[in-house]
């Protein structure tokens, strides 16, 4: 095999694994843009995903159609409980007590994930079937290949919506202003309940494209680390950040992966990371604003 | 007048449920303390360790304890967090009087070696299989029950050496110190044993996604894949996408990616998966094993290898501590230690299959075992295989 068809299939395979990354940094994306929390309980609520999907596909025995729908919606329910429940109260509160109380949720979600399923790592009922797929002559895993195309859609339809749909327009606009979102009649809590439910549904959803691939346990949400990187590199309140620091991050872990040793792929990330802090504290495409806590 | 609101009787009767849900504890209780992982990335591991403790404690005290004292287990859950681990070994050691403990990780095995030499007073086994606390004279009050991570990967080797001799291995091993622990060792032992290694794969501790890795070990087309340093994922999905590009290999791993009700969900892809075994499963049919048939009349259900491992560690304390009563002597780390080591040729009822000794730290001794996916078990592929020295 050549050693270029081989650095073409890393870099696929690294695109791939970006992707996922991408679509968990949205989740985190979603919900700071509206609201300027930074949910770190994102990769639990990723975690909770896959286990409603687990539910619903091999405990109530559901197609896998019908489970994938189930367990967003219920990524998004629980989003809503969430919003209303914990975050709505500490509105006006400072932004490190809102940021201990999303460290807290994920705390919760694991010891209520491990009350519930137990603490044992399962893997999810196959559904994306076994046919390796071929780009010419590379080899692209056909879940990868999968996760890819889901998160190009989901992202796409995230930039159209917040361009076009007036529900994402009054996401903007609160962004942007509170003040002034409010006094033009935009309902602003309900602009925070929705980017909640859309956040952790999208969370969840990423959820089951990371269960199918690498099975679920109660410790998966430490993936969510890794797309807070994603965040900070490609900015906090962009969406298109997202996409793109994602699909850096994967090509890069991919390639260091590769090329030096899997030992280095953390090391090159979290360099990353460092340079970008330096380079552009704001990520590469975020509002420039420096908040300091 | 003394007055009592409905809070204060709540918490009154509450307090008084819990003192009474208690069993009675007496003085002379042998307490067997325990640092158990009961939440966190190890917890489906303390879960059946908590259980084949309890079990082989509850076999002991139903047949009148050692010299009419009871055991009892006096454990807290630590979240597989070493600080939390040394909490607790405080907190247990100066409320109850403490001769035997489970560790529960390699971390806490080193953190606390220190005061358990300066204590000699306690003995200590637990969940970790390090190689390097398989050395007598730097870890003097401590053991293993079973072989550490460098025996295992050697009897691996020892199998796959009389299966295909010069057989091409590739090593995936997780970026920690759990995964890295056998690798030296394994290069070495396969260079004795005429095998080849051509590739070393290291996954970052969180890696999920494999496609980078699968397509190194199609570059490298082993005969044989050794996996270390994980308990399920990202095995079964290295070995989908392996079988995927037709791939050859066959996949093999060490004890804590061993247990068959963690596979049995995996389904199809799980067929083939072989590893090294300390313990017999739960339902392996055996002549001359009576405990094996003590814990299927005790629990109907399948029970892990975490929990045979549990098991057999609460043995293991036991027989130390009844050959130390037996010899007349206090129970201190020295004595248990040296009555621990006394043990040779020692049938377990079955747990293992051979009869064992522990001259130094480890029992080094296991056997393969292969998942079968049509019959949801893991099935013997070899004879014991030992690699005692």
């Amino acid at each position: 095999m050549s050693d270029l068809l081989f650095f073409f299939e890393v870099t696929l395979a690294g695109l791939g694994s970006g992707a996922l990354l991408s679509l968990t940094a949205l989740a985190f994306v979603l919900i700071y843009k509206a609201t300027r929390v930074i949910n770190l309980a994102v990769g639990e609520m990723l975690m909770l995903g896959g286990y409603l999907f687990f539910a619903f596909a091999a405990g109530f025995g559901l197609p896998a159609w019908a489970a994938i729908p189930l367990a967003i919606a219920g990524g998004g329910l629980v989003g809503a409980v969430v919003e209303r429940g914990l975050i709505r109260p500490m509105l006006g509160e400072s932004p490190i007590a809102v940021f201990m109380v999303t460290i807290g949720l994920g705390s919760i979600l694991v010891g209520l994930v491990e009350l519930i399923w137990g603490t044992d790592p399962r893997a999810l009922p196959a559904f994306m079937g076994n046919t390796p797929i071929f780009i010419g002559e590379a080899y692209v895993s056909r879940k990868i290949a999968i996760a890819f195309a889901v998160a190009a859609v989901v992202i796409a339809v995230f930039l159209v919506l917040f361009r076009y749909w007036r529900g994402g327009v009054a996401l903007r606009a609160t962004a942007t202003d509170q003040a002034a979102a409010y006094s033009c009649g935009i309902n602003v809590p309900g602009v925070f309940s929705l980017a909640w439910v859309i956040g952790c549904g999208t969370a969840a959803g990423a959820g089951v494209l990371l269960g199918s691939i690498g099975g679920i346990s109660p410790a998966m949400g430490v993936f969510g680390l890794s797309a807070l990187v994603v965040v900070i590199v490609g900015g906090l309140d962009s969406v298109a950040g997202a996409l793109v620091g994602g699909l850096v991050i994967g090509l890069i872990e991919a390639w260091a992966g590769t090329y030096l040793g899997g030992e280095f792929k953390l090391v090159t990330t979290f360099g990353l990371l460092l340079v970008a802090l330096m380079i552009r504290p704001y990520g590469l495409f975020g509002t420039t604003e420096i908040e300091r806590l | 007048m003394l007055s009592f609101t409905r809070r204060t009787l709540l918490a009154l009767s509450a307090s008084a449920a819990i003192a009474t849900a208690l069993p009675a504890a007496a003085a002379d209780d042998i307490v067997i303390g325990g640092s158990i992982p009961l939440t966190g990335v190890f917890a489906f591991a303390g879960v059946g360790i908590e259980a084949g403790m309890q079990d082989y404690i509850k076999i002991v005290n139903e047949a009148g304890g050692l010299q009419g004292r009871k055991l009892r287990l006096a454990y807290e859950d630590t979240g597989y967090k070493v600080d939390a681990s040394v909490a607790a070994f405080n907190k247990l050691t100066s409320q109850n009087t403490i001769h035997l403990y489970y560790g529960d990780s390699t971390g806490f095995a080193k953190t606390i070696n220190g005061e358990l030499d300066r204590m000699g007073t306690t003995i200590m086994a637990g969940a970790s299989f390090a190689t390097e606390l398989n050395d007598p004279k730097a870890f003097q009050y401590q053991f293993m029950a079973g072989p550490d991570y460098s025996e295992m990967t050697g009897i691996l080797l020892e199998y796959i050496a009389k299966e295909k001799p010069g057989a091409r291995i590739v090593l995936v091993n997780s970026d920690t110190e759990f995964g890295r622990d056998p690798i030296a060792a394994t290069k070495a032992r396969a260079s004795e044993l005429g095998l080849e290694v051509v590739e070393e794969i290291i996954t970052p501790p969180t890696a999920v996604d494999v496609s980078t890795e699968v397509l190194k070990l199609r570059r490298a087309r082993p005969d044989y894949t050794i996996f270390h340093g994980y308990v399920l994922a990202p095995l079964p999905e290295f070995m989908t996408q392996a079988k995927q590009l037709g791939l050859e290999t066959k996949f093999m791993g060490t004890f804590w990616s061993m247990d068959a009700s963690i596979w049995s969900k995996v389904g199809e892809a799980a067929d083939g998966f072989m590893g090294v075994m300390p313990y017999r499963y739960y339902y392996d049919e055996a002549d001359n094993a009576p405990m094996l048939d003590r814990i299927r009349e005790m629990r109907p259900e399948y029970q892990s290898t975490p929990y045979m491992q549990g098991f057999l560690t609460a043995m293991l304390f036991t027989e130390a501590a009844k050959r130390t009563l037996e010899a007349g002597q206090e129970l201190n780390a020295p004595n248990l230690k040296a009555a621990l080591n006394s043990i040779e040729n020692f049938d377990t009822g079955g747990i293992i299959g051979v009869p064992i000794s522990i001259p130094g730290n480890s029992i080094p001794v296991g056997r393969i075992y292969r998942y079968d996916a049509s019959a949801q078990q893991m099935l013997p592929a070899s004879d014991w295989i030992s690699v005692q020295e």
